[in-house]
C-alpha cells in the first residue's frame, strides 16, 4: 500500500478547480463571467472582421476600398516605402535598408554579453555607425550624396534612437560621477545643470538646439542640424539617466569601496571592477525604462522638421486618394513601434534575470 | 620595499579627529613582527578607527604611523605599498556580490600584483582550502552562509600574501553557531606566525591566542598586557568594569 498522505495533492483538474473557485463560485459570479467573456469574444470578432475578413489587401484592388467594410491594407502596400524611408530618394532605398540593418545589427550585437568589453563595444559601434553614416550619406564612398534633410522614416528613427542612447549613456554616467565629486565646484555645477535640463520640456531643448543655437553661434560652430538635435537629445537623456545611476550608486555600501582599497586597488580599478558593475545592476530597471521612453520620444523631432517614421506615416495618407485610411497607417506604424519596444523590454527582462543569478 | 628588521607597526603620539570630535588621543603602540594583538573595549572607544588608520581607510591628523618601516603620509606611493602588505577582514565581510568566490580572491592579485589568471587561481584555491571551503569556489557570496562568507573574506585578504592582517570585529555579525569556524581559521593563522591585530569581543580567542591584549576607552589606550595578567589582574577601574560586563554572564 502506498502512503496516501505522503503523496503530493493531485494536479489533475487544477484548471477546472481554478475556474470553479474564481469564475463560477456563485450565480452572480457565473453570470458576470459569462457576460464578460461574451463581450470579449464579440470585440475580438469585430477586430478580426475589420482586420482580416473584410479587408482589402493589395494596392491593385484599391478601388474596392470605399465599399469594403474592413480595413484597406492597400494603403500600406502602396505607401510602405514612404513610411519606411521618408523623403530618401526612391532609387536609393536599398542604401537606407542596408543602413537600417547595420544599426539593428549593431544594437543586437551590443546586447550580447560576448561583446561586453570596452574594446569590442567601441569597435562595434565605430563600424556599425560608420556603416550607417556612409550608406545614408554616400558622398565619402563615392555614392550619390544624400544630405541629412532627406533622411527619413524608420532608418532616421533608429538612427536618432541609437545615437541618443549611445551618446547619452556614457554622458549620464559621467554626470552621475561628477555629481558625486568631492570638489564642490564640480558637484554643484553638475547638480545645477542636471536640474536645469530636467526642468525643461524635451521640446524646448530640441527647439533650442535646432533653431536658437544657429542664431546665437557663429556659422562654423553650427554643425549639421541633425547632430545638434542628437547632442541636445542626448544631453536630455543623460540628465535623467544620471539620476537613475545616482540611485544605483546610493545602493552600494561604503564597505565595497573600502574592501577594494584594503586590497590595494586604485580608485579607477575599484570603480571599474567593483562599483560600476553593481551600479549597472541596481539601475537596470530604471535604465530599461529610460531607453524605452526614449525610443517613443524620438517622434517629437517632427516638430523641428525631421521626417521620422511618424511624420512619413502622416505623409503616407496625406494625398486625397488615401486620406480616409489613416487608421490602417497608424496600426502599421504602431506595430513597428511595438516590435522594437517589446523586443527591448524583453531583452531587459533577460538582463534582469541574468544579473540576479549573479547575485545569489 | 618592507624592511625585515623593522617593527610591523609603530604608532607614535597619534591623534585622530572627526571635525571637532577627538576620536583617538595620543595613541602609542608598537607591534613586533609575528605578534598577535587583541584590541577590546566598549563600542565607540576608537578600536576600529585605530586599526583602520593603519591601512589608511581613516586618516590621522597628528603623530606618525609606520608600517614595516614605511611611514604613512599623504604620499600615494607609500599608501599603496602599505596596503599591499596589510590585509583586512571586515565585520560585514564586504565580499563583492557580483563575483564568484574565486573571482573575489583573484581580483587583487591580478590587478595589483599582476599575477596571471592561472597563478592567481591556483594560489586562491590553496587559500580556500586553508579556510576549508574549496568546494564553494564557483558560488557567489550570496549563496554562502555568514561564516563561509567571512572565511572567503579571510582567504581573499591572504591571497595578497600580506605581512600583517587586521581583523575588524570579524565575528560580530555572525550567528553564534558560525563563530567557531571563523575563529578556528584565525587560530590556525596565528599559529603560522602571521602578525595580527584583531578587534574582537571573543575573550576566549584573546586568552588562547593573543600575545598582548589592549583595552581602549574613549579614544585612549587605557591598559595593555599579556592575556593572563590582563584578564586575571586588571589594573585600571575602567578595564575592570568592562571585563565584569562582558565576562559577567
Amino acid at each position: 500500500m502506498t502512503d496516501i498522505a505522503a503523496a503530493p495533492p493531485s494536479t489533475v483538474g487544477t484548471a477546472s478547480h481554478w475556474l470553479k473557485k474564481h469564475a463560477f463560485s456563485s450565480l452572480p459570479a457565473s453570470i458576470a463571467t459569462v457576460l464578460f467573456f461574451a463581450l470579449l469574444l464579440y470585440i475580438a470578432y469585430l477586430v478580426f472582421d475589420w482586420a482580416v475578413i473584410g479587408a482589402v489587401w493589395s494596392a491593385e484592388n484599391a478601388d474596392q476600398c470605399p465599399t469594403a467594410h474592413g480595413a484597406c491594407w492597400s494603403v500600406i502596400d502602396a505607401r510602405y516605402r514612404l513610411i519606411l524611408f521618408g523623403l530618401y530618394p526612391y532609387d536609393l532605398h536599398w542604401r537606407s535598408t542596408l543602413a537600417c540593418v547595420a544599426i539593428v545589427l549593431t544594437v543586437i550585437l551590443s546586447c550580447i554579453p560576448l561583446f561586453w568589453s570596452l574594446k569590442r563595444l567601441a569597435l562595434l559601434w565605430v563600424v556599425g555607425f560608420g556603416a550607417y553614416y556612409l550608406l545614408m550619406e554616400g558622398g565619402p564612398i563615392g555614392l550619390q550624396e544624400v544630405t541629412t534633410d532627406q533622411w527619413g522614416g524608420l532608418s532616421l528613427t533608429l538612427f536618432l534612437f541609437s545615437s541618443v542612447v549611445l551618446i547619452g549613456m556614457p554622458m549620464g554616467l559621467g554626470l552621475a560621477l561628477a555629481r558625486r565629486s568631492k570638489l564642490p565646484a564640480i558637484s554643484y555645477g553638475v547638480s545645477i545643470l542636471i536640474d536645469f535640463i530636467r526642468s525643461l520640456p524635451l521640446l524646448t531643448t530640441l527647439f533650442t538646439a535646432a533653431v536658437v543655437v544657429p542664431i546665437l553661434l557663429p556659422d562654423w560652430l553650427h554643425g549639421d542640424k541633425i547632430w545638434r538635435v542628437i547632442i541636445a537629445f542626448a544631453l536630455f537623456f543623460a540628465c535623467y539617466q544620471a539620476e537613475v545611476f545616482r540611485g544605483g550608486f546610493q545602493a552600494i555600501p561604503r564597505g565595497q569601496f573600502e574592501a577594494g582599497q584594503a586590497l590595494g586597488l586604485h580608485f579607477w580599478q575599484i570603480l571599474g571592477r567593483i562599483v560600476l558593475p553593481q551600479v549597472f545592476r541596481h539601475s537596470l530597471p530604471g535604465t530599461i525604462n529610460m531607453v524605452v521612453v526614449t525610443f517613443k520620444e524620438t517622434a517629437i523631432v517632427i516638430i523641428i522638421g525631421f521626417f521620422e517614421i511618424l511624420a512619413s506615416a502622416n505623409a503616407a495618407f496625406g494625398t486625397g486618394e488615401w486620406a480616409p485610411y489613416y487608421i490602417e497607417v497608424y496600426v502599421f506604424v504602431g506595430l513597428i513601434y511595438w516590435i522594437f519596444i517589446f523586443s527591448l523590454s524583453q531583452y531587459g527582462e533577460y538582463l534582469k534575470r541574468r544579473m540576479s543569478v549573479a547575485k545569489r | 620595499m618592507p624592511d625585515p628588521q623593522a617593527n610591523a607597526v609603530e604608532i607614535r603620539n597619534m591623534h585622530k579627529y572627526y571635525g571637532a570630535f577627538h576620536a583617538l588621543k595620543n595613541i602609542e603602540l608598537t607591534v613586533k613582527s609575528g605578534e598577535r594583538i587583541v584590541i577590546c573595549g566598549p563600542s565607540g572607544s576608537g578600536k576600529s578607527t585605530m586599526i583602520r588608520c593603519i591601512n589608511r581607510l581613516e586618516e590621522h591628523q597628528a603623530g606618525t604611523i609606520t608600517v614595516l618601516g614605511t611611514e604613512l603620509t599623504d604620499d600615494v606611493h607609500n599608501i599603496d605599498e602599505i596596503r599591499r602588505e596589510v590585509g583586512m577582514v571586515f565585520q560585514h565581510f564586504n565580499l563583492f556580490p557580483h563575483m564568484t568566490v574565486l573571482e573575489n580572491c583573484t581580483l587583487a592579485p591580478m590587478l595589483v600584483r599582476k599575477a596571471s589568471q592561472r597563478e592567481a587561481e591556483a594560489e586562491a584555491m590553496g587559500f580556500l582550502e586553508k579556510v576549508k571551503i574549496p568546494d564553494q569556489a564557483l558560488k557567489y557570496p550570496g549563496q554562502l552562509s555568514g561564516g563561509q562568507q567571512q572565511r572567503v573574506a579571510i582567504a581573499r585578504a591572504l591571497c595578497m600574501r600580506p605581512e600583517i592582517m587586521l581583523f575588524d570585529e570579524p565575528t560580530s555579525a555572525l550567528d553564534p553557531e558560525m563563530i567557531a569556524e571563523v575563529l578556528d581559521v584565525m587560530v590556525n593563522l596565528a599559529q603560522e606566525g602571521m602578525t595580527m591585530l584583531c578587534v574582537t569581543h571573543e575573550m576566549g580567542f584573546a586568552r588562547s591566542v593573543a600575545d598582548r591584549v589592549i583595552f581602549m576607552d574613549q579614544g585612549e589606550i587605557v591598559e595593555e598586557g599579556p592575556p593572563g595578567a590582563f584578564f586575571d589582574n586588571p589594573q585600571n577601574e575602567r578595564t575592570k568594569l568592562f571585563l565584569s560586563q562582558i565576562l559577567g554572564h
